[in-house]
């Protein structure tokens, strides 16, 4: 059966600390003025008065149904048969549709491609030999939690069983593979 | 496999334009380099080695790829740090790689600190040390020469160095850091303790940010203790990250943390909820500890430490009630008093009353290869223990060192000679100690940044200014080699082997040190290398006695060759099972391994204390007066001052990475932390740039209005405002905190002062 990788972010795990960022960077030679993953640190204060760290990892969220795929003239940007969202520079032709029409602001133009550039999960350089993406890779809390939702033994479908998730603009009927448990600390307790 | 990754394909790929233009042209420095010397050699299995991004040595290892470039990651065979790294520690192949680091010896041309440099030889960089440490021998005596060196591998060689030279002044960075608590738990427990985070129950923590001064197995330790509904509470002046995790933030008034030790070890004791057990039978002092903090009750305490006295017996109550699984966290810089020898006593001391030691989630003794095998029986195998080279006697020194340590009547006795109080060598070099009959006129340094890293830095540079002789050994020109006269590059560590080393934690463990995962690139040398060519340009070759670093892990491992190929192909290794002296299963389990150890389990089926713990010092109270503990306000700020601390951020250090650009360009700037109260009060606006003022220093920064932090205290991160202008990315930008700092050399333990009062106004 194909696989279907998606990812957990744990808010209540993730302490912020850019270590996925910066191994995201060194994995996949990132140029220093764009990226392919930050995790966004803001500080809340939540309704009962007590302040909080709210962390958003600001990334592509592999999106099922995926409308930088749709608005794509020449298919450069695909899903592969795992559920990765991918793009084939030899069939870009820079329009940048895709880049205007991710919800997620997500894509970004790469500097020497000058084709649009976004997280593939490290598709090409770690999946490929077996190795989980650089960021929960190195993640020092466990925070990330990547693998196959088609398999019903995974360590992400066991997490995704006993944690409360959401997903990002969910409304929009992307039904992206990137899930989130929010803090406890706002009040939400699985 | 052996890849080649050329500086072109290097460029290419990562930075492209921004670093073609970025090249520096500084003498000696990589992107100044031809460029046909640029080739790097590596492999792309991973090889096993520590990082050096920081002083936390995290296992890591690391692979090359062809045309890619360098990945690291955890060892994943380091189960208590689980294959993890954190960005700093990702980011170590944009510090291997970056034009500015220096890969030639440069000399100064110009006057200190104005950055006029030539490129010289390695031979000509020796020969000029060698003649002007012999001149300053002849003149001042080669004493009146201070050596620091960074925790740990470079000490081996530098302070063999010195004490060959003649020099006992020798340092580490100790004393801007960890200092006091070791001299706390050597005091205490006569050796060095660690904490059991992950088992424990309830944790008090003093402005110990773990995620954000990221040890990786303190930062998982303290996740997976919250993951388990353990209760952790964070006293802190500011809203950290450990606070946010934390089930309690308690805004604690900035330098008053004794006085809520103390009232909490009160209620311990008072309210009988210590272990009178544990207490009778393994301590000694309790008496003159329970007289001396008599008067330090919750209700007069809590107005020095704004808490309230029924939140701190409430802590005290509930920490009891979690013993043995309770840790009161004896923390890491910040240094958050005068008094901090006594800070760090009493935090251990409220773990020793409810008797969480070697036991579960409590603290345990460090059992080293000596102290392991100490349990053992006769016919048990033994730890190995690592040898070291045999070398000839060093020149006796008549006089004493600048800190006195090694005389009867020294203040700073219970620190070893190898940390000593670096914090005074400003002090030494400006001014007459008591009992010191010299002042220091050189200093060698090796991978050390004092002038970030330790408080008042225009003392710093000062004494930097005033020395006749100023060596540093870095892998950049670091804001200390701004000043030094002549400036060796050292490899990063992704370039280097290191000798191994042996440690303890509930049993004992070894690691490989560090292992190259590239050549060297450009003329960069490491430590080993570096101070045995420099010894035998002084003729004290006799005192190096290995060929290389293979020859010298050779000895160090004797016989045993299949420790030296273990820990070469894991990084790591380990010897027997984790032994807890109180834990009846941990007992059971190490007898059942080493049968013979059975004759030393009493009759509880545990393992007596190796000494007494110590609840008064009989030795501080001989030479300070200060056996026993107390408190003594201390005024950090005038009335219309507020109070400055710092902490650090997860994306720097102190005094090292600033200037690497992939930590830099996440935060390059950090804005100074102001209560939204303070900040209406004095018409600033988050954003606005001020200016952060007082009798030392007036450092130019930028406001965040935050409630994360009290209305009267300000915090910035550390490890910004760098100095060199050589540190292109870094020079000037942000709040340099130990600008404002006073020049406080602590009694008792050296550390300096991370407390200060400073003015804040709009600039």
């Amino acid at each position: 059966m194909a696989k279907k990788y998606g990812m957990i972010h744990d808010n209540n795990l993730c302490i912020g600390c850019q270590a996925c960022n910066v191994a995201c960077r060194s994995e996949n030679q990132i140029p220093e003025s764009v990226y392919r993953l930050q995790v966004w640190v803001k500080q809340e204060e939540y309704p009962n008065g007590g302040l909080g760290y709210e962390y958003h990892r600001q990334s592509c969220v592999q999106c099922e149904n995926t409308p930088c795929v749709s608005v794509c003239p020449t298919h450069a940007s695909y899903k592969n048969e795992d559920g990765i969202v991918l793009i084939d520079n030899d069939l870009c032709v820079g329009c940048l549709y895709c880049v205007a029409a991710c919800p997620y602001q997500a894509r970004y133009v790469h500097p020497v491609t000058k084709a649009p550039d976004k997280c593939t999960f490290c598709h090409e350089s770690r999946l490929a030999r077996g190795e989980e993406p650089a960021c929960v890779t190195v993640c020092p809390t466990d925070a990330l939690i990547f693998g196959d939702l088609n398999d019903p033994k995974s360590k992400i479908n066991k997490a995704l069983s006993e944690r409360v998730t959401y997903r990002q603009k969910e409304s929009l009927g992307t039904q992206p593979k990137m899930f989130i448990v929010p803090n406890h600390k706002g009040g939400i307790r699985s | 496999m052996t890849q080649m990754l050329s500086r072109r394909g290097f460029l290419k790929l990562s930075s492209t334009a921004a670093a073609v233009a970025s090249l520096s042209s500084i003498p000696g420095t990589l992107g100044a380099m031809e460029e046909s010397k640029k080739h790097y050699k590596g492999t792309t299995k991973f090889t096993p080695s520590i990082c050096e991004m920081c002083t936390s040595s995290c296992t890591i290892e690391a692979r090359v790829e062809e045309g890619k470039g360098m990945f690291i990651r955890g060892n994943p065979a380091d189960k208590g740090r689980g294959g993890k790294v954190c960005a700093r520690g990702s980011a170590g192949f944009n510090q291997l790689y970056d034009p500015q680091r220096l890969v030639k010896p440069i000399m100064r041309v110009g006057e200190r600190g104005e950055g006029k440099w030539k490129e010289v030889s390695w031979d000509e960089a020796y020969t000029f040390i060698a003649k002007k440490l012999d001149e300053i021998k002849q003149k001042h005596g080669a004493h009146t020469v201070a050596f620091t060196a960074r925790s740990g591998w470079n000490k081996t060689w530098f302070h063999n160095l010195a004490q060959a030279y003649g020099s006992h002044n020798l340092f580490g960075h100790e004393a801007t850091c960890p200092l006091a608590y070791d001299l706390a738990m050597d005091d205490i427990f006569e050796g060095g303790v660690s904490r059991d985070f992950a088992k424990a129950k309830y944790i008090i923590n003093l402005s110990h940010n773990v995620f954000e001064g990221i040890v990786i197995s303190y930062a998982r330790q303290y996740m997976d203790a919250l993951a388990h509904g353990a209760k952790v509470i964070s006293l802190d002046p500011r809203f950290s990250t450990m606070a946010a995790k934390a089930t309690e933030w308690h805004p604690i008034k900035p330098g008053h943390d004794l006085p809520f030790v103390l009232a909490f070890m009160h209620t311990l004791i008072n309210d009988n909820l210590y272990n009178k057990k544990f207490v009778e039978k393994y301590c000694e002092g309790f008496e003159e500890l329970k007289a001396s903090i008599a008067e330090y009750t919750p209700e007069k305490m809590a107005l020095e430490c704004d808490i309230p006295a029924e939140v701190i017996k409430r802590m005290a109550h509930e920490f009891a009630k979690a013993a043995p699984k309770a840790l009161f966290d004896f923390c890491h810089r910040v240094t958050l008093t005068p008094q901090e020898l006594e800070l760090r006593r009493a935090i251990m001391m409220c773990n020793v009353l409810v008797g969480a030691i070697e036991q579960e989630g409590g603290y345990y003794l460090n059992k080293s290869a000596g102290f392991y095998n100490k349990y053992l029986g006769e016919s048990d195998a033994k730890a190995p223990v690592l040898k070291k080279p045999k070398i000839p006697a060093y020149p006796k020194v008549e006089v004493p060192r600048i800190d006195r340590i090694g005389e009867k009547d020294s203040e700073f006795f219970l620190a070893k000679k190898g940390n000593g109080i670096v914090t005074l060598i400003p002090k030494a070099t400006l001014e007459d100690l008591p009992g010191v009959p010299y002042r220091l006129h050189g200093w060698f340094i090796a991978r050390n940044n004092p002038v970030m890293t330790q408080a008042n830095t225009e003392t710093v540079i000062k004494a930097l200014k005033a020395m006749d002789l100023v060596v540093v050994y870095d892998i950049q020109v670091s804001d200390t080699a701004w000043f030094a006269d002549i400036v060796l590059p050292d490899t990063t560590y992704l370039e280097r082997d290191e000798e191994f080393t042996a440690s303890g934690s509930k049993n004992p463990s070894y690691g490989v040190g560090r292992q190259k995962v590239v050549e060297p690139i450009g003329e960069c040398r490491p430590g080993w290398r570096v101070a045995k060519e420099l010894a035998e340009k002084m003729g004290l070759g006799a005192y190096f006695p290995y060929q290389d670093i293979e020859d010298y892990r050779l000895q160090q491992v004797g016989d045993n060759i299949d420790l030296l190929a273990k820990l070469k192909a894991t990084g790591m290794a380990s010897f027997g099972v984790p032994l807890l002296l109180q834990d009846k299963k941990s007992v059971a389990a190490f007898v059942k391994k080493y049968p013979s150890a059975a004759s030393k389990v009493n009759e509880e089926g545990t393992i007596d204390f190796p000494h007494k713990i110590k609840l008064f010092s009989p030795k501080l109270e001989a030479v300070s007066k200060k056996g026993a503990l107390s408190y003594e306000p201390y005024k950090y700020k005038e009335a219309d001052e507020l109070y400055f601390i710092n902490g650090k951020s997860a994306v720097r250090t102190n005094g090292h990475n600033g200037n690497n650009a992939w930590l830099n360009n996440l935060l390059d700037d950090a804005a100074v932390w102001i209560h939204p109260k303070t900040a209406e009060r004095l018409g600033i606006k988050n954003g606005d740039k001020i200016d952060v003022y007082n009798k030392y220093s007036t450092q130019k920064g930028k406001a965040l209005v935050t409630k994360g932090v009290r209305e009267d205290t300000v915090f910035a991160y550390f490890g910004f405002g760098h100095i060199s202008k050589e540190l292109k990315r870094a020079y000037g930008k942000g709040v340099n905190s130990n600008s404002l700092y006073s020049p406080l050399v602590s009694p008792n333990s050296g550390m300096n002062l991370h407390v200060v009062g400073v003015k804040v106004k709009k600039a």
